[in-house]
């Protein structure tokens, strides 16, 4: 389930910047790739990703045609009325997909975001989780 | 569990030497990044922006997944230090797919441009990132002079 779909990065990308992803027609501002962890339990997938500004109504987490997409817009990053006079990052929306693989069970994806993280976590369907299969001696 | 020599900090000069300079080689001073000792350059951590509004100075700062408590704030003068750990945690049973995020302690010292009143110091964490809202001290404030009739 963790092959990216899209790499549309910029090309030019410093260590530790957020990447800047090219913008999309239907989408004004800038869209960035987030940080994301993905790690796998016996009976789950969590995805954790990294949306610094967000709240838990502007962001979405899609499931379609195999791909799981997250999406968000921008939070109010600061007031029109301050003057700049140094600046280490930019703000926007976050786009991110992945393929999942068909192991999933998709009516049981659960989403949360506290303090800027969003954690997905994707179970596995009952199939595709391990069996312990006792051997019987005698 | 999280590796710490991956961030490079600000390590800002002494403070500030005599008023002069024009501002943004002071503020590229004042933000200056620490670079020698062959550490690993990932980023800074957490990425700040600086603001001025009419009365005081704003910083904001990215830093998802804290807890506000776990942030800490001093003022001394005009010198702003953001310290802190931020801890990536995943189940123990969990075997890792890809790792992008980045824990680790970090700390940042800022130079504020002019004199601040440090006894009205704001500051509030939302949705992963901070804000610090520190007042300029009264004489660096506009003043509105009040014009009379005769």
């Amino acid at each position: 389930m963790t092959s990216e779909t899209t790499t549309h990065t910029a090309p030019v990308h410093r260590p530790g910047e957020k990447q800047v992803l090219e913008r999309e027609a239907t989408r004004p501002g800038l869209v960035f790739r987030p940080d994301v962890d993905i790690v796998e339990q016996k009976d789950a997938f969590l995805v954790t990703a990294d949306l610094p500004g967000v709240d838990e109504r502007s962001v979405e987490v899609r499931l379609e045609n195999g791909q799981l997409s997250i999406d968000a817009s921008p939070g109010d990053a600061h007031d029109a009325a301050w003057s700049p006079i140094h600046s280490e990052y930019r703000t926007g929306g976050y786009h991110r997909e992945f393929a999942l693989s068909d192991a999933i069970d998709v009516n049981g994806i659960e989403a949360r975001l506290v303090d800027g993280v969003l954690e997905v976590r994707l179970p596995k369907r009952s199939q595709a989780q391990p069996r312990q299969i006792s051997i019987q001696t005698g | 569990m999280t590796q710490m020599a991956q961030y490079w900090f600000s390590h800002p000069r002494s403070d500030a030497g005599p008023e002069g300079g024009d501002l943004r080689r002071r503020m590229e001073e004042l933000f200056e990044r620490a670079s020698s000792a062959g550490t690993a350059r990932v980023g800074i951590f957490p990425p700040v922006n600086l603001y001025e509004t009419a009365d005081s100075y704003v910083l904001t700062a990215e830093l998802p997944g804290l807890r506000g408590e776990e942030i800490e704030l001093t003022l001394e003068h005009d010198r702003l230090t953001l310290s802190g750990e931020r801890r990536i945690e995943h189940p123990k049973d969990a075997s890792v797919h890809r790792v992008e995020r980045r824990g680790g302690s970090f700390r940042r010292a800022i130079q504020l441009p002019k004199e601040v009143d440090g006894e009205k110091v704001e500051a509030i964490y939302r949705n992963g990132v901070l804000r610090v809202r520190i007042p300029k001290s009264p004489e660096h404030q506009p003043r509105r002079i009040t014009v009379g009739a005769s």
